[in-house]
Formats: structure tokens, C-alpha cells, sequence
């Protein structure tokens, strides 16, 4: 029952936060996700309370640096070892970032945006196809914010992520602070975007604050969620109908867990409202 | 058989976060696209989407640099004073050497690449000894864990082999490179014997050591303590193997081992 299981709002495990939470019996978070690049390999004590809390609670898991848009060859070493964490996790799917992330071997560390192209389109496809054969649980794709387009747009943003999950045939992790991000760096309307795109294909919700440097709006997850991303979370669970997991996502300016716990709690009330006016509480 | 398009836009991207000449970058985002031979409706995203391009360099140079920040505060103190930090960086920027997709490695990933180019050596003898001191606490206290022998006991005796424990290292270096700090960053030439280590709780701590002592902590992990100390001239073990019990408690070393 893997609905059941991951529904509500979870929080990144975060390294300031590990040694309270391995130490707490309840915490009230329905699951946590994590990230296996900062886990597999590593190793002492932050490691050790982070796999104990992964075995005991709750996991969904989310990469960082798998570059699906890219072209550099898998390193096939690692996915063996992420097959593994996965299957330890009890994660029921893993997630990507649609966006490349490495040049010729060389690792920038920084989400960066494919081409709205059709060759990028196909590429991106037989790479996501790929990367699905190596993995032992569903993949996820994420929606990331862009700040300029790379190269000259054959399409719009989202047909080229509807072409790319549909023709890659995985899921979606729909980042609703992303989309809003964009809207409003590239000025268009969040939930008529929202409206063009395949949502029957979201599995799981990200959402996190932002932060505007001059005529730019970047998604810092530094700071509180605003009211309207709250808004476009509770619009598209209603338009989904059903309780998928929002995880909140906090890794700069990470606060003390208590308000933390005090901000998920938040969003986990218009979770609940929200599924409350369509008919369908999670719980 | 010629690149695809998406990846000549990936690579004029790549060029555009890590080149230097930023100026050049500021008053024309079309030069990577430009000098890469993309398309003119390619070049042109580029140069027209000039502070959403230029949104990227600062991130991803953010993501790259900030470790190094965080893992090098006196090496960056040092090059800082001397004006050549952004040149430092730059340089390492240049050589593209972070291949990991782990942002762990990319301190280590810089380590190697002074030591790979000698980069700033001529000038800063030290320069290498004193960026490696400063990841080596984090290095070993992250380093993986592993299932401990069973064939180890805790009591060592003459005839026994030294098993540190796996994350512990014995360093030696020209300079006293563990005594510096971002005020005062310039170490003392005299050499330097450390054993780093991490206790029962995780925390990694460093051990200055007498060189006598250093050559035998190394030398006793393949010969036994016996015949190490013979080779070291070192007539009393009886303070040796004190140490080597209050090591074993602290956490340094995993055991003492009979060679078969």
C-alpha cells in the first residue's frame, strides 16, 4: 500500500537534523526522503545515524547527479550500488532531475536545463530508458526551474517534459515551487501550465521557498514556503484527487528541527484541507 | 561522426560556468556559443538571455566553490593575503577535474589537483602538506565503515602485527601544517609525524607523534612489533606497547593480530 504508506508531508533528512531525529521514537514526519549520493560510499557517525533512521523509518529517495539529459556514460559501478541502497531503503520508486548535469566528464554540480529541442527530447528518452533498466523500482522524473533556455526552443517547457515522461513511460515528481518559479521568471499563468500536463503520471509533490536576486526568481529552498505555492500545492492535489506524498525541501539556511517540524506541519494542515474538499483524506 | 547539437549546447553551457574572464562573460554570454560554432539562433539564446545564462555561472561556480571554501579556510586565508585565491581557483575551475557526481569529492577532488600540478608550490613549499591537513579530519572521520577482523585481540605482544583501525592514517610532513590557522597561516618547517584518527563516537581527532613512534606504527602493521622496533633500534618496547593499549582504547587502532 504504498499510498498509504508515503501519503502527507515528509522532510529531507538533513545532516544538522540527524542525530535528533535518530534519537526520537515519534516525530510526527510520515517519511523522510533522502539522498543516496550523500550516503553511498560514505561513512562514521552521520552515516550510521543516517542508515539507522532509513531502516526504520520511512524512505523515498531522490538524485542529484545522475545527469539523464547528459551524455557521459553511466557509471555503472555506482547505479550497482544505488540498486542496492534502493532495495535497502524499501523506497517504492527513485527520483531524477530532468536536466543534465555533466559535460565530457566533467561534474558542475548544478541542475542544468536540456534544450526544448526534439533531438534533446529523443536523447533524453533513450537515456531515462536506460537509466530505467538499471534500476530496481520505478523511476521519477523532477521538473527543475530553468532561468534561460538553452539553445533556440523547438517547443515550450511543457511539451517537452509531457514528451519526455510519456515518451520515456516513467513518473513524475512534480515540483510545484518549480513550476510557480518559472511562471513567474518566464510570465505565464502556474495552473494553466499545470492544466496542459499529464498528471495522471505524478506519483510524488516537491515544494520549497525561493528567493528573487534582482530581476530573478531562484529556487533557494533557503527559506519558509510562500502562501501561493501552498495554494498551487492544495490546486493540484485537488486536481489529482488523490493523496500523493509532498515532500518538503529545505537545504539552505536549514533551520532548527522544532521549526521545521513546526513548517511541515503547516503545509501538512492544507494537505489535509485540500484532500478534505476533494472527498479523499489520506488517513 | 559529428556532435549532436544538444551536446554542443551542453558544452557551450559548461563553458560558460567555468571559464574565467568574467567581464567578457558579463558584456557578451554569446562568446561560448560563439566560439563553440553553434548555430546563429543558438548563439543567440545565449546572448539574449544574458542575466538567465549568467544565473547559471553563479550557481553552479557557488556549488564548486563553496566546498573548497568550507574544507580550506586557511589555505584560502594564505592564497587570499596573497592575492592569488580567484587565480587558484580559476585554475583548478579550468582543468576540469571534478568528475564525481558525489559534492563530497570535490575538495578531494582539488586536493589531487594540486598535487597532480605542483600549482602555487614554487612560492608555498607547504602549499600541498597544508590543504591535505586540513581535509585529513574529515576525510577520516567519513571514511567508510567496514566489519571489524575477528581475528584481532586487544593485549599486544612483541610478536604481534598492528591493525589500525581502517579510517586511521599515519601522516608525515615537512611542516608543522596542523599548528596553522587563517590568522597566522604560514606553518613552521620542521617535520611533522600525525596519526588521525576517529574515536567510539566518530568525532576524528589528530595525534602529534615522535617520528620513532610514527616508524613504528607503520612499520608494526607488516613485521611484527619485534622486529619493527629491532629495525627502529628501539630497545624498551614497554612504552611502545602503552601507547599502542591507550590507541587501542581511543579508538586509533582496531586490534593486535598473530602473524600466521
Amino acid at each position: 500500500m504504498v499510498q498509504g504508506r508515503y501519503a502527507g508531508v515528509g522532510l529531507g533528512l538533513r545532516r544538522p537534523h540527524l542525530e535528533q531525529v535518530a534519537g526520537m521514537d515519534s516525530h510526527g514526519v510520515p517519511f523522510w526522503e533522502i539522498c543516496p549520493e550523500n550516503l553511498i560510499g560514505d561513512g562514521g557517525r552521520h552515516h550510521r545515524l543516517a542508515c539507522a533512521i532509513l531502516d526504520r523509518d520511512p524512505v523515498l529517495t531522490h538524485g542529484l547527479a545522475m545527469s539523464v539529459g547528459g551524455f557521459d556514460p553511466w557509471d555503472e559501478e555506482y547505479l550497482q550500488d544505488l540498486g542496492d541502497f534502493l532495495i535497502r531503503a524499501g523506497t517504492p520508486w527513485h527520483s531524477e532531475h530532468l536536466c543534465f548535469t555533466s559535460v565530457d566528464g566533467s561534474c558542475l554540480h548544478e541542475l542544468l536545463p536540456i534544450p526544448f529541442t526534439r533531438e534533446a527530447v529523443r536523447h533524453t528518452i533513450t537515456r531515462a530508458r536506460a537509466l530505467q533498466a538499471r534500476l530496481p523500482v520505478p523511476l521519477l522524473l523532477e521538473n527543475i526551474t530553468y532561468y534561460a533556455e538553452l539553445g533556440a526552443a523547438e517547443m515550450d517547457e511543457a511539451d517537452f517534459i509531457t514528451a519526455v515522461l510519456e515518451g520515456a513511460d516513467v513518473g513524475w515528481l512534480l515540483d510545484v515551487n518549480n513550476v510557480y518559479v518559472n511562471a513567474l521568471n518566464f510570465g505565464f499563468d502556474p495552473k494553466e501550465w499545470l492544466s496542459r500536463m499529464p498528471l495522471d503520471r505524478v506519483a510524488q509533490l516537491h515544494i520549497a521557498g525561493h528567493k528573487k536576486f534582482g530581476g530573478i526568481t531562484v529556487d533557494t529552498h533557503g527559506a519558509d514556503v510562500i502562501d501561493p505555492v501552498i495554494e498551487l500545492m492544495q490546486w493540484t492535489l485537488r486536481r489529482l484527487s488523490r493523496p500523493v506524498p509532498v515532500l518538503l525541501e529545505r537545504d539552505n539556511h536549514i533551520p532548527d528541527f522544532t521549526l521545521l517540524l513546526a513548517e511541515r506541519a503547516r503545509i501538512q494542515h492544507a494537505y489535509d484541507a485540500a484532500l478534505t474538499l476533494c472527498g479523499n483524506r489520506h488517513d | 561522426m559529428t556532435d549532436s547539437r544538444t551536446l554542443r549546447l551542453q558544452r557551450a553551457m559548461a563553458s560558460l560556468v567555468l571559464d574565467a574572464d568574467e567581464e567578457a562573460l558579463e558584456a557578451d554570454p554569446g562568446r561560448p556559443a560563439r566560439r563553440l560554432e553553434l548555430s546563429g539562433a543558438d548563439q543567440g539564446s545565449f546572448r539574449d538571455q544574458g542575466p538567465g545564462m549568467l544565473t547559471y555561472r553563479e550557481l553552479a561556480r557557488m556549488s564548486l566553490i563553496e566546498p573548497l571554501e568550507d574544507m580550506f579556510p586557511v589555505l584560502k586565508a594564505l592564497l587570499e593575503g596573497a592575492g592569488v585565491w580567484d587565480t587558484c581557483v580559476q585554475a583548478f575551475l579550468d582543468a576540469r577535474t571534478v568528475r564525481s557526481s558525489h559534492y563530497r569529492d570535490i575538495a578531494p577532488s582539488f586536493l589531487g589537483w594540486l598535487s597532480a600540478t605542483g600549482w602555487g608550490q614554487d612560492r608555498w613549499p607547504f602549499l600541498l602538506e597544508l590543504a591535505h591537513v586540513e581535509i585529513l579530519e574529515v576525510v577520516v572521520a567519513r571514511w567508510p565503515d567496514s566489519e571489524p577482523l575477528d581475528d584481532l585481540h586487544a593485549d599486544p605482544a612483541p610478536e604481534d602485527l598492528v591493525v589500525l583501525d581502517p579510517a586511521a592514517q599515519v601522516v608525515s610532513y615537512a611542516y608543522a601544517v596542523h599548528q596553522v590557522r587563517e590568522a597566522a597561516p604560514v606553518p613552521e618547517a620542521r617535520p611533522t609525524h600525525l596519526l588521525a584518527f576517529r574515536d567510539a563516537a566518530g568525532e576524528a581527532h589528530l595525534l602529534e607523534l615522535t617520528p620513532a613512534t610514527a616508524a613504528l606504527l607503520v612499520q608494526a602493521q607488516t613485521r611484527t612489533l619485534a622486529q619493527a622496533a629491532e629495525a627502529l633500534n628501539v630497545f624498551d618496547l614497554a612504552p611502545a606497547m602503552d601507547l599502542l593499549r591507550d590507541l587501542l582504547r581511543d579508538g586509533a587502532v582496531a586490534g593486535f593480530q598473530s602473524p600466521i
